[in-house]
Formats: structure tokens, sequence, C-alpha cells
């Protein structure tokens, strides 16, 4: 579920993402941010080694004007 | 109907003293509005008229220039209280609404809420400075504790995060609900005694005041979604240090975690997260530096910092001292903990506005987590030696981060 939030000059809305990460490994994978993600949470297998990834941040990105 | 100054021809006697001597100007050929008898008139014509005009605007202006400034300054604040009001409203409205569906609070909690939100915390008397700071912990404790019992007691559940969420909305809206009493207060008050100065002042203040209301109401949207904010930079890095080791509770909604960095025993500590606490680090520091008999030779902070206009969002700044802000309890209880166990205090600050410290924390903030522990293992590796102990805290909301 992505959350828009209002950007610094009202114009740019906000898009929040989750960033996981493997401890293995450190791939990283960058997807939308869910209600009840949070920073250290158990995450997804990771893609690249299968070890279980971790949430290592959530943050707020101006929406790219591509989409 | 007959005009009042109008005079009968043929009946002189029924003037009355008034419109008989209205009749006389009238009559007069001073007053009779012709240019031509204008122009008559020595040294009076239509450009002295002008200047008459001119001569008259500008000394009402003059005489009656507070009394507009008043007026203009009352149009704009009563704006700006239009606006207080909104927001005021939509914050009371999103805790209820989030009592209510998330919470599943099982009665209607409106009546509570708008108890909740006149609820006063009356600090202690100042006269006497001495053991104030314990005082005022006094009062906060207790207030922070009613809160917690009260919202436990509204929702139908007890999930801590929900809990928290709900504390902190309601704090919001009590928040806005204060800010809007106290702008309408003075608007009032200027507009009854007619007081320029209060008004200019409040006029004044006015863009900041909306702008503080219109992050308070954007953080919101973040607590609602359970979603990190700018200010939870500090836990964020801290939390990767605690990542699998044993925590332990060590005051009231805060952890801490032993662990080790290139030969230094590393006690570090957070608020319990993904709960939207900042803890009691003070409680903490002095409980580690007393009760635990460690002897750090280095206590670093880690906060956000509000950021000056021009300042980047995310600049990384060091320093010295307790990193943390609040009303002043736990940065005078770290303080005096470090003062008398005589550890130097090091402060490790992530820049950024007051919007950005309480919404989602934005891009630039998270990035710097990396840079922040890099800075942290250069002022660990700078300021202590193999063996040592260090106590690092992370201060700041840790909603959405988790240990
Ligand atoms: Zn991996």
């Amino acid at each position: 579920m992505m959350s828009p939030v209002p950007g610094p000059d009202k114009k740019t809305k906000l898009l929040v993402y989750t960033i996981e990460e493997c401890p293995a490994c450190g791939q990283k994978t960058k997807r939308a941010f869910a209600v009840g993600d949070y920073v250290t949470k158990e995450a997804a297998k990771c893609s690249k080694c299968g070890n279980s990834t971790r949430v290592s941040l959530v943050y707020a990105e101006g929406q790219k004007p591509s989409g | 109907m007959p005009a009042p100054f109008t005079i009968s021809e043929s009946d002189n006697s029924s003037r009355t003293f008034k419109s008989g001597f209205a009749a006389s100007i009238f009559e007069s050929p001073v007053f009779v509005p012709s240019s031509d008898v204008l122009q008559a008139v020595p040294g009076f014509d239509t450009s002295s008229l002008v200047t008459l005009i001119w001569i008259a605007f500008f000394a009402l202006t003059f005489l009656y220039q507070t009394r507009i400034q008043s007026y203009l300054a009352l149009s704009e604040i009563s704006r700006g209280l239009n606006k207080l009001k909104v927001m005021k409203d939509k914050a009371r409205k999103d805790a209820i609404d989030y009592l209510v569906n998330v919470g599943k609070a099982p009665n209607d909690p409106t009546q509570r809420v708008d108890q909740f939100l006149d609820y006063v915390t009356i600090m202690p008397v100042d006269m006497d400075p001495n053991g104030l700071v314990g005082k005022v912990d006094h009062v906060v404790t207790i207030n922070n504790d009613r809160v917690r019992a009260e919202v436990g007691a509204l929702l139908n559940q007890n999930n801590p995060v929900t809990v928290s969420i709900s504390e902190n909305l309601l704090e919001v809206a009590t928040s806005l609900n204060q800010i809007h009493k106290i702008v309408r207060h003075f608007y009032l008050l200027g507009k009854k005694t007619n007081s320029y100065f209060t008004l200019v002042q409040l006029q004044m203040l006015m863009p900041m005041i909306i702008q503080e209301a219109d992050a308070l109401l954007n953080a919101t949207d973040s607590f609602k979604m359970g979603q990190p904010v700018g200010d939870g930079i500090g836990p964020v890095v801290v939390s990767r240090l605690m990542a699998g080791k044993d925590k332990r509770v060590i005051a009231k909604d805060t952890v801490m975690a032993v662990t080790e960095y290139k030969g230094r025993n590393l006690y570090v500590l957070k608020a319990d997260g993904p709960m939207a606490y900042v803890g009691q680090p003070g409680v903490a520091i002095q409980k580690i530096v007393g009760e635990m008999g460690v002897k750090p030779s280095a206590i670093v902070m880690i906060d956000a910092a509000l950021k000056l206009e021009g300042e980047k969002t995310g600049e990384i700044a060091e320093g010295v001292g307790a990193a943390i802000g609040g009303i002043g309890v736990e940065k005078f209880q770290i303080e005096e903990a470090a003062t008398k166990a005589k550890v130097p205090l090091y402060a490790i600050l992530v820049k950024q506005s007051l919007l950005e410290a309480i919404t989602v924390m934005r891009k630039e903030i998270a990035e710097a987590a990396d840079k922040v522990t890099q800075v942290l293992n250069r002022v660990i590796e700078e300021k202590t030696k193999e063996g040592d102990d260090v106590v690092v805290a992370g201060i700041g909301n840790t909603l959405g981060v988790a240990q």
C-alpha cells in the first residue's frame, strides 16, 4: 500500500519505501511500504542466497516524474 | 417627500430656526457649489480643492494608521485562526478514527477524547529551583502514566504499538487544541481591548505558528501508518548495533544491549521499538554509570537536531554535550551522571527541519545512517582505547524502529 504524503513544497508527493537487506550477502531490495513494516523486522528470503532478509530502512522519497 | 431644508417661498414664518439657518447658508453665494462662484473667490480654485482633499487624506491616514493596521491584523489573524481550527478539528477526528478503527474502541471515545484534549499538566513552582528537575520529572511521569493508562482503557486491546500510536495522536491533537486556544485568546483580547501591539505581535508570529501546526498535523499521517519519523535516525543507527544481541529493559520503555567494537565494550541503548516511545535515556545512563558500576570512557549520543534555514537535510554535525531535546529532565540527568563520573559526552547530530523530524523519515535522513555509523566508529576509535567501556545512546522516537 503506497501512502503519498505531502512533500516539503506541497506539490511533490512523497512515497514511502521499505528497504530489505540481506545480512549474509548485502543484497538490497526496495519495495513499497506496507503497514506493519518496521526497521529490523524479518522480511522475505533473499533472492540471491536464500537467507532471510531484514528491513534495514523505511523512508520517503519524492515521486519520480515518469511515475 | 419634502427635502428637510426646502424653503417655502410663500410662507417665511413657518421656517424653523434650523432650516432657516440652513436656508440662509444655501442662499449665500459662497456655498453655492458653482464653479463660477468658486473661481470668483480669490485664491480658491479646483486645484486647491484637490490639495485640500490630499491633506485631509494624509491627516486621516496619519491619525488612524494604527486603527487601519489593527483592522488588517485582525483580518489576517482571523484567517489564520480559521486555519488552526480546521487543523485541530482534523487532528481530533484522526485520533478518534484511529481509536475506533485500529484500536477497536468498544464504546464511542469522542467524549473521553474531548476531555483528554483539555487535560492540563501543572508544572511545579520554580521560585526555589533547588530540586526542580526531580519535581518536573515527577509531574511529567505521572502525566505519561496517566495517558497510557487512559488510552489503554479506551482501547479493546493492548497491542503496545497501537497504544503508543494512540498516545501520540492524542498528544498531537492536544497540542493543536492548545495552539488554537492560545491564539484565539490573544486575538479576542486584542480585539476587545483594541490593543494595537497585541494584534501586531500576534500577526507577526502567525506564519510561524501555522507552520508549526502544519508540521504537527502532517505528523499524524506518519504516526497512523507506524512509519519511522526523522527523529528516529538515532534509534535506526543504534538498532543496527543491537541486532541479534540480548536486550534487557533498563528503564521505562528503554532497552539496552552490550556489544563489542574493536575491543571496546559498547553499552548500547534506545527506546523500545517499534512502539512510538522516546524512553528514559537519562534514567538508563544513570543506571549504567551508577547501579551497574560501569566506568565508561565516553558517552556518545546520536540524535536529530533542528537545522537552520539554509542548512541541508541529513547533514551530520559533531559536538560535545548531551544531545537530547525535550523539556530538559533527561538532559539534566545525563549531564549530572556524566559530570559525576567525569565522562566526556560526545554528540552526533543529523540535521532536519521540524516537519521532517516528526513526519515520515526522508531519504536524505535515512541515508545519513551509514555516515553516522562511520562517524560513530571514528569517534569511538579516536576517543577510547581497547578494553574501554563506551555508552552509545540513540535518542529519539522509535516508532517503526525495533532493535
Ligand atoms: Zn543474500
